[in-house]
């Protein structure tokens, strides 16, 4: 497998750029996903901010300078590429990020591309329930598996304030999962 | 606690077995709750498969082709460049001019509008602090005028004390 550092160089070399950016694509496609998806919880604008985090990625590769991994960079990226989305999204339908939240969970029911039971969707509910940072913190920690040390290099959070975020998020969506 | 060993020569990152403890309780803790593992979400079939091809075009779709200027043609574009940006230029700068708001054009009402409908969340002090008062005459907080009468009479009948209204120092 190739290195990052190598990855990165040739990423910038005109020469080499498009199969680089291939590799990259086919190394990271699936984890950006699911960390969009479940930012903005719709497939179809899961798939749009996925492409344009690519899409920033391959334009701006010249001005990454490397002091943090392509991977957290990457991260970063489609992490304010999703929460824009969604802040757009609110405002282009007059409504605050909390009422579309719960509207996109509400839709979920009638979703494809979702095949939860009951308790998926009131685990999505709780989620939705969530400060925005609990919220990420949760999903990149529990779903993801992303290591505390990752995420804190991600959100530039300490990993002491990630773990607590984590706790307090986890304590919430039982409470909500066990109330009626 | 060793950090090496030294018959196999393997090691163990630094600080491993400090942070063990923590990390395994941390692990432990995250295992014990009962939030379900499975999210539901899911995607079309061969989703992933085809999304290379589709970035990959749109990536380069947004990289503008570089048309050489040929020699015999640079001056005369470059003649039209000058020009259309003169042009920018006396337009941009009579639009500003025309355009040129300051904060006395805006009306009292639009103001106070503008202070109604955002939350600055500010105390009095904070107000006080960041508003400049040697310019500031009692009428620009009151509605109506107080004759000089009534503001001893308002005294007289509130302020049982003289000290009270803590007026040493000063010269009256």
């Amino acid at each position: 497998m190739i290195s990052e550092a190598s990855l990165v160089d040739q990423l910038k070399d005109k020469g080499t750029q498009s199969q680089a950016f291939e590799v990259l694509i086919n190394t990271y496609k699936e984890r950006l996903y699911w960390h969009i998806r479940r930012i903005v919880l719709d497939h179809d604008d899961a798939d749009d901010v996925l492409q344009n985090t690519f899409i920033k990625v391959y334009k701006n590769i010249d001005g990454f300078k490397g002091d943090s991994k392509l991977f957290s960079w990457m991260y970063r990226i489609a992490t304010n590429e999703a929460l824009s989305f969604l802040k757009v999204k609110s405002k282009k339908l007059g409504i605050s990020n909390e009422e579309l939240q719960n509207h996109i969970v509400d839709n979920l029911r009638a979703d494809v591309y979702f095949e939860g039971e009951e308790i998926q969707l009131k685990l999505q509910k709780a989620i939705a329930e969530l400060p925005e940072k609990q919220k990420l913190v949760f999903n990149m920690r529990y779903f993801e598996e992303l290591k505390y040390e990752e995420i804190s290099k991600i959100l530039d959070t300490s990993v002491g304030a990630l773990k607590a975020s984590y706790h307090l998020a986890a304590k919430k969506i039982e409470a909500f999962l066990k109330s009626d | 606690m060793k950090e090496k060993d030294k018959h196999s020569g393997f090691k163990t990152p630094e600080g491993y077995f400090e942070g063990f403890n923590e990390s395994l309780m941390d692990k432990i803790k995250e295992q014990s709750h009962s939030i379900p593992k499975n999210d539901g979400m899911t995607v079309p079939d061969g989703y992933f498969e085809s999304l290379n091809q589709q970035i990959l075009s749109k990536a380069k779709a947004g990289e503008t082709k570089v048309i050489p200027l040929h020699n015999n043609y640079k001056k005369y574009y470059l003649t039209a460049i000058a020009v259309a940006a003169s042009l920018l230029l006396i337009i941009g700068l009579q639009w500003k001019n025309e355009n040129a708001y300051t904060f006395d054009d805006l009306a009292a009402s639009e103001i106070e509008q503008y202070f109604e409908a955002h939350d600055f969340d500010m105390t009095s002090y904070e107000i006080a602090e960041i508003m400049p008062i040697d310019d500031l005459q009692i009428e620009d907080m009151l509605l109506k005028e107080i004759k000089d009468e009534n503001i001893a009479d308002y005294l007289n009948d509130n302020i049982d004390m003289f000290e009270e209204l803590n007026l040493e120092n000063h010269d009256y």
